[in-house]
């Protein structure tokens, strides 16, 4: 039937309640005021962690944090009473801690972007990500703990620090965990999908609830020579968000065969993944154009990429293949093998 | 509805607002009547609503204006100096780089960021800075130009001055 193309119209054949608005009549709001934070009863501007763990409790479930808004403010949520900007809340650093490097939530993408010591770091991989978080105006506000946080599949920050093995830090108020990167994307992607899945919605507790987001711990990549980083993404437009996104690493001993191999992806997955397969099928291998071919082949099967507006899955699938490829191809080329 | 003050600057004057809490800085700014800051997408991909917060360009609409709290910033109608317009604003009436206006004020804001950061800055370094503004004329290559010149002015002046110096 017709109307089944139209879930709203489906309601209305479906015996459900009557449909309030029908989408090609829906009206811009008239005010001024946006629409979506009309609830918010306080803005608050802790200066330090300790107190916004503590708005963030005695919130009960109506607060939420903020700090670049690019994800929040477009998200929009009409469910919140509390607002709690942690911009001020002395989280905007990146600092050595031992061999490992912390950098704090807050952390602009343009800071990360001008910052030396991530320009240093593997190759300039996490810089590279982070210009590539959108224009300029979105660069100058997002941020690296809102990137995670928000867990989307497409988050340009995430693949560079899975395969950098990057952990988070939560602070809650009986202290601090430090959780590995991976896991904390798998439990916030399952926690989705049990509220938004497809098999109807189950409320389930926020695994994160009270948990603020505090620090990015990345450690010391395994070094050595021919240890060489790439960072690929496909999108419609420079600043537009991920088709699909890759991140490399490859370390290769002195007779060109692979000793250590990372590869995640994004955007192909409930949540960024590594294709661990494939990593493993590189292992004592020498890379030349069969093996890259072989190896993209099985990025390309261990993925699950979903069709949306913005590409099929099929098409998702053939750039996990050439952007995984194009990501090793120059890993190896800066470690100065010819294919 | 709750409201609370914020206290900053816009365009150097000091201002106290009252604003409901969850508002955007966009919907406050446009109350107060800076017009020249433009409602375009409200989701961060049009540029139009950008303005400066302590000279970093950045979009109005994904910014809670409670988030301009102690902050200075700059909208288009503080850029030019009184009567005289900003080198960028020059630049970009002799280039023909407006046409329908609704994208250039914030192209003005983030090129004058620009060459306030860089004011020696390569075509792609302005296509870059540009890019987060859509115009719908499709005119990007003036803009850009304009922005070029608008820094090669600069420039000239500098070495002029710094000639005068020397002959002094």
């Amino acid at each position: 039937m017709w109307w089944r193309c139209n879930p709203s119209l489906t309601l209305i054949y479906s015996g459900q309640p009557v449909v309030t608005h029908v989408p090609w009549v829906r009206r811009w709001p008239a005010t001024a005021v946006h629409i979506m934070f009309d609830k918010v009863e306080a803005f608050y501007r802790p200066a330090s962690v300790r107190e916004a763990l503590r708005l963030l409790d005695s919130g009960k479930g109506k607060a939420r944090v903020v700090a670049g808004g690019t994800d929040l403010v477009v998200q929009g949520d009409d469910t919140v009473h509390f607002l709690i900007d942690i911009t001020r809340a002395g989280l905007s650093y990146i600092r050595p801690k031992g061999a490992a490097l912390a950098i704090g939530a807050a952390t602009t993408m343009a800071q990360l972007e001008a910052s030396d010591v991530v320009a240093a770091l593997a190759d300039g991989l996490l810089a590279r990500a982070a210009r590539s978080c959108g224009s300029a105006l979105i660069r100058n506000r997002a941020t690296l703990g809102g990137n995670i946080a928000n867990a989307s599949p497409a988050a340009d920050m995430a693949t560079p620090l899975l395969v950098l093995e990057a952990s988070v830090v939560l602070a809650h108020a009986r202290g601090r965990r430090t959780l590995p990167l991976a896991e904390y994307l798998l439990t916030a992607a399952a926690h989705r999908a049990a509220m938004h899945g497809v098999a109807g919605r189950r409320r389930t507790p926020d695994p994160f609830a009270g948990c603020l987001l505090v620090e990015v711990v990345i450690p010391a990549p395994p070094g050595g020579k021919g240890c060489r980083w790439s960072f690929q993404k496909f999108g419609r437009t420079a600043v537009d968000i991920s088709l699909v996104n890759v991140a490399a690493g490859l370390q290769t001993d002195a007779r060109g065969k692979v000793k250590w191999a990372r590869i995640a992806l994004g955007s192909v997955s409930p949540a960024p993944m590594r294709a661990a397969g494939a990593e493993q099928r590189m292992l004592g291998r020498k890379v030349d154009q069969a093996m890259l071919a072989e190896i993209g082949a099985e990025v390309a099967r261990e993925v699950s990429p979903i069709s949306d507006a913005r590409a099929s899955a099929e098409y998702r699938r053939e750039l996990c293949f050439v952007l995984s490829r194009r990501a090793l191809e120059e890993c190896s080329a800066l470690a100065g093998c010819c294919l | 509805m709750k409201t609370m003050e914020v206290r900053l600057i816009v365009n150097a004057r000091p201002v106290v607002w009252s604003i409901a809490p969850g508002e955007l800085l966009l919907d406050v700014l446009r109350r107060e009547g800076y017009f020249g800051v433009k409602r375009g997408c409200e989701k961060g991909e049009c540029g139009a609503c950008a303005v400066l917060v302590d000279g970093t360009p950045v979009n109005s609409c994904l910014m809670f204006a409670a988030q301009a709290e102690g902050r200075q910033i700059l909208t288009i109608e503080g850029v030019a100096d009184g009567g005289t317009l900003h080198a960028v604003q020059e630049a970009f009436l002799d280039h023909g780089a407006v046409q329908c206006g609704f994208c250039t004020s914030g192209m003005v804001i983030s090129a004058k960021a620009l060459l306030d950061r860089r004011p020696d800055p390569s075509k792609d370094e302005v296509r870059e800075a540009l890019a987060g503004h859509l115009c719908r004329c499709t005119g990007y290559l003036k803009p850009v130009e304009a922005v070029l010149a608008a820094a090669g002015k600069k420039r000239r002046t500098r070495r002029t001055k710094a000639v005068a110096e020397v002959a002094k």
